[in-house]
C-alpha cells in the first residue's frame, strides 16, 4: 500500500540532514515551541482526550472528515508537544485501514531512539493510540 | 567499622573539600567515569538508587564465582561458606546501626517489604478498628499504602502530620495527633522529595511517653548520616541496600527483639520453620522466622560490602561532605531566576526538588539528560506531597557521597541552558 505521507517524509528528511544529536533534539524542541503557538482549544484538554501512560499530559483528538482521520494533539511539556506534533502532522489524512496498516517501522525510521529510548517508546505508544482512536471514531459511524 | 574521627557539622562553603578527596572517592565507582551523549556523566539520582563502588561489585562477583550455594541447608563446603558470609553481614549491619543484637536484623527485599512485613504481622496482630497510625504528609507511598490496606482490612485510622509551606516537619503539628487511640507512629526519617529531616529522636520520645512504638522509614536517612537505633530507641527501622551503594533486591528491617518475638511469621515456607508436620508447624525465632525461602544471598553479601565501604569512609565524613556540597548547591539554585526550591528547611539532606517558571519538569529533565545529568522527574512516589505542594511533579536532584561542587556547577549551567532553549 503506497501512502501519501508528505509531512512524514519531510520530517524524515529534516532529521536525516541534521547529523548532530543535540541539534536533532533542539529541532524537536523548536517544533514544540512552534506548535505551542497554534491553537489547541482548552476545552479539548479533558480526561477523555488524555493519552494515558505518559510522564507529561498528552491530549489527542481525532476529527474525521470524509473517511479520513485528522489528529490534533497537545502536551504540557514542549519536547513532548514537539513529538506529538510530528506524529499528528505525519499521520493525519489517512483512512482507518491505512492507519491500521502503519507499522512501527514508520516510527523507528524517524530514528529518534538515539535521543532516548523512552521517547521512542512514547511515539510508538502514540501510533497505537492513533490506530485506536481511528478505529473508535470509525465504528462510531464517522468512517 | 569506621576509624574516622567524628566530624561535627561544618558550616556552608568550607567543608566539601575537607571531608575527603571526592575525586579519589569517585574513582571507586566505575560507572561514574563514563560519558553519556558524549558528555561526562553527572549522576544526581542517588535518591532513587545509588551507584555501586568496586568493592560491592567485586563482593557479589566473588560470591558467584567462588563460593555461591544456598544458605542454611547444605551439608557441603560451599553452602557453609555462603552461610557464613551471609550471616556475617547480619552482624555487620547490626554494628552499623548499633543494634543490641544481630538477631534484630531481618533481611528483606526492600524498604517496601520491610514496612509491609510490619503491617502484615505486627499490624494485623495488634491493630484493631479505630486504632490510629500516624504518618506524615511527606511519606513515600511505601509508608502510606501498607497502612491504607490495614485501614480497608481492619478499619484502622491514618492520621497525617501536616508539613509547613517550606516543607518542614514541626513537632507542634505532630504532638496533638498523639492520643490514646494512637497505636503506631510510622514516619520517614528523611523526605525522599524534600530532603527534610524529621526530628526523629524527639518524635520517638513523645510517642514512647504515650507507650506508642515508632517505625522509621530510613530509606533516605541512613545514606546521609549515621544511625544508632539504640540511641534513637526506635522500635522498627527500615532501610534498603540499593540506596546505600549496595545491590538492589535487599532491604533490612531492624526491630527490637522483644517486639519481633511477639510477631507472627510474615510469609510461610522453607527456612523459617523449626518443624513441619500436617498436625502443626512450629516457627523459628526472629530473625529467621521472617525470612522464608531462599534469601537474596549475593545481594546480602553485596550489602555487607557496601556497609563496610561507607563505614570505612565514615558516615560522619559523608555527612559533612554532602552538607558542604548541599550548601553550595542551595546557594546556586536559589540564584536561578524563576526557580522554586521545595524543602527550604534548616535540617535537610542533599535532595533538591524544584520547578522553574514556564518550564515543565519533564522538559527540564530531558535537557539535563542531554547534558549528561541524571535526575528524576515526576511525583517521586509521593503523590499526597505533590498535592500539598500544589504541583504535578518536580525535578529532583539527589546527591550522594560521590557528588562534588563541579556537579553542582554542571547542573546550574544546564538549567540555565534549559531556560534558554525552552522559554
Amino acid at each position: 500500500m503506497s501512502l501519501n505521507l508528505e509531512k512524514y517524509d519531510d520530517f524524515v528528511e529534516a532529521l536525516e540532514i541534521i547529523d548532530d544529536e543535540d541539534m536533532r533534539f533542539e529541532y524537536i524542541i523548536d517544533i514544540g515551541k512552534r506548535a505551542k503557538r497554534q491553537d489547541f482549544p482548552e476545552d479539548w484538554k479533558i480526561d477523555e482526550n488524555l493519552m494515558h501512560g505518559c510522564m507529561s499530559r498528552v491530549w489527542i483528538v481525532d476529527q474525521p472528515d470524509n473517511g479520513r482521520h485528522y489528529f490534533s494533539g497537545d502536551s504540557d511539556a514542549i519536547i513532548v508537544k514537539g513529538l506529538v506534533t510530528m506524529m499528528t502532522e505525519s499521520f493525519s489524512g489517512l483512512t482507518t485501514d491505512e492507519l491500521a496498516a502503519l507499522s512501527i517501522e514508520k516510527v523507528n525510521h524517524l530514528n529518534l531512539g538515539a535521543l532516548t529510548t523512552q521517547r521512542q517508546v512514547g511515539m510508538l505508544a502514540m501510533l497505537e493510540h492513533f490506530k485506536k482512536l481511528g478505529h473508535k471514531t470509525a465504528s462510531n459511524g464517522d468512517k | 567499622m569506621s576509624g574516622a574521627a567524628k566530624i561535627s557539622k561544618i558550616s556552608a562553603g568550607d567543608n566539601s573539600m575537607a571531608a575527603y578527596d571526592v575525586e579519589r572517592v569517585r574513582r571507586d565507582f566505575p560507572i561514574l567515569s563514563q560519558e553519556v551523549y558524549g558528555k561526562p556523566l553527572v549522576f544526581l539520582d542517588s535518591g532513587a538508587s545509588a551507584q555501586k563502588p568496586r568493592v560491592v561489585i567485586d563482593a557479589v562477583r566473588e560470591c558467584y564465582e567462588t563460593y555461591y550455594a544456598n544458605v542454611h541447608r547444605g551439608a557441603h563446603y560451599l553452602s557453609q561458606r555462603s552461610t557464613d558470609a551471609y550471616e556475617e553481614v547480619r552482624g555487620t549491619v547490626a554494628r552499623f546501626i548499633n543494634a543490641a543484637s544481630e538477631n534484630e536484623v531481618i533481611f528483606t527485599s526492600s524498604v517496601t517489604e520491610s514496612i509491609n512485613l510490619v503491617a502484615a504481622t505486627w499490624g494485623r496482630k495488634f491493630l484493631q478498628a479505630g486504632d490510629e497510625v500516624i504518618v506524615t504528609e511527606m511519606e513515600h507511598h511505601a509508608n502510606i499504602v501498607p497502612w491504607q490496606m490495614l485501614e480497608q482490612e481492619k478499619g484502622i485510622v491514618l492520621k497525617v502530620v501536616p508539613i509547613t509551606d517550606q516543607g518542614a516537619f514541626l513537632v507542634e503539628n505532630f504532638e496533638p495527633l498523639l492520643s490514646d487511640k494512637t497505636k503506631l507512629v510510622a514516619v520517614t526519617e528523611c523526605s525522599n522529595v524534600l530532603g527534610t529531616m524529621v526530628p526523629v529522636k524527639q518524635v520517638i520520645k513523645l510517642a514512647h511517653d504515650k507507650g506508642v512504638p515508632v517505625l522509621l522509614d530510613g530509606a533516605q536517612g541512613i545514606v546521609h548520616h549515621s544511625v544508632d537505633v539504640q540511641d534513637l530507641d526506635v522500635d522498627f527501622y527500615a532501610f534498603t541496600g540499593h540506596k546505600l551503594y549496595g545491590p538492589s533486591g535487599v532491604g533490612v528491617l531492624y526491630g527490637k527483639w522483644d517486639i519481633l518475638n511477639t510477631m507472627p511469621p510474615y510469609q510461610g515456607g522453607g527456612d523459617m520453620i523449626e518443624h513441619v508436620s500436617f498436625k502443626g508447624t512450629t516457627f523459628k525465632e526472629p530473625p529467621h522466622r521472617f525470612e522464608a525461602g531462599t534469601p537474596p544471598i549475593a545481594q546480602v553479601i553485596g550489602l555487607g560490602a557496601a556497609v563496610k565501604y561507607v563505614s570505612d569512609l565514615g558516615m560522619d565524613r559523608i555527612s559533612a561532605h554532602e552538607q558542604g556540597v548541599m550548601a553550595y548547591a542551595t546557594e546556586r539554585l536559589k540564584g536561578i531566576e524563576g526557580l522554586k526550591l521545595f524543602g527550604d528547611v534548616a535540617d535537610k539532606a542533599a535532595i533538591f526538588s524544584f520547578v522553574v517558571d514556564g518550564m515543565h519538569p519533564f522538559d527540564i529533565a530531558a535537557v539535563l539528560d542531554r547534558a549528561g545529568i541524571a535526575v528524576r522527574v515526576g511525583q517521586h512516589c509521593a503523590e499526597p506531597l505533590m498535592d500539598r505542594l500544589g504541583v504535578e511533579g518536580t525535578v529532583r536532584a539527589s546527591f550522594g557521597l560521590y557528588n562534588s561542587r563541579d556537579d553542582v556547577d554542571t547542573l546550574i549551567s544546564a538549567i540555565e541552558k534549559a531556560k534558554g532553549m525552552l522559554t
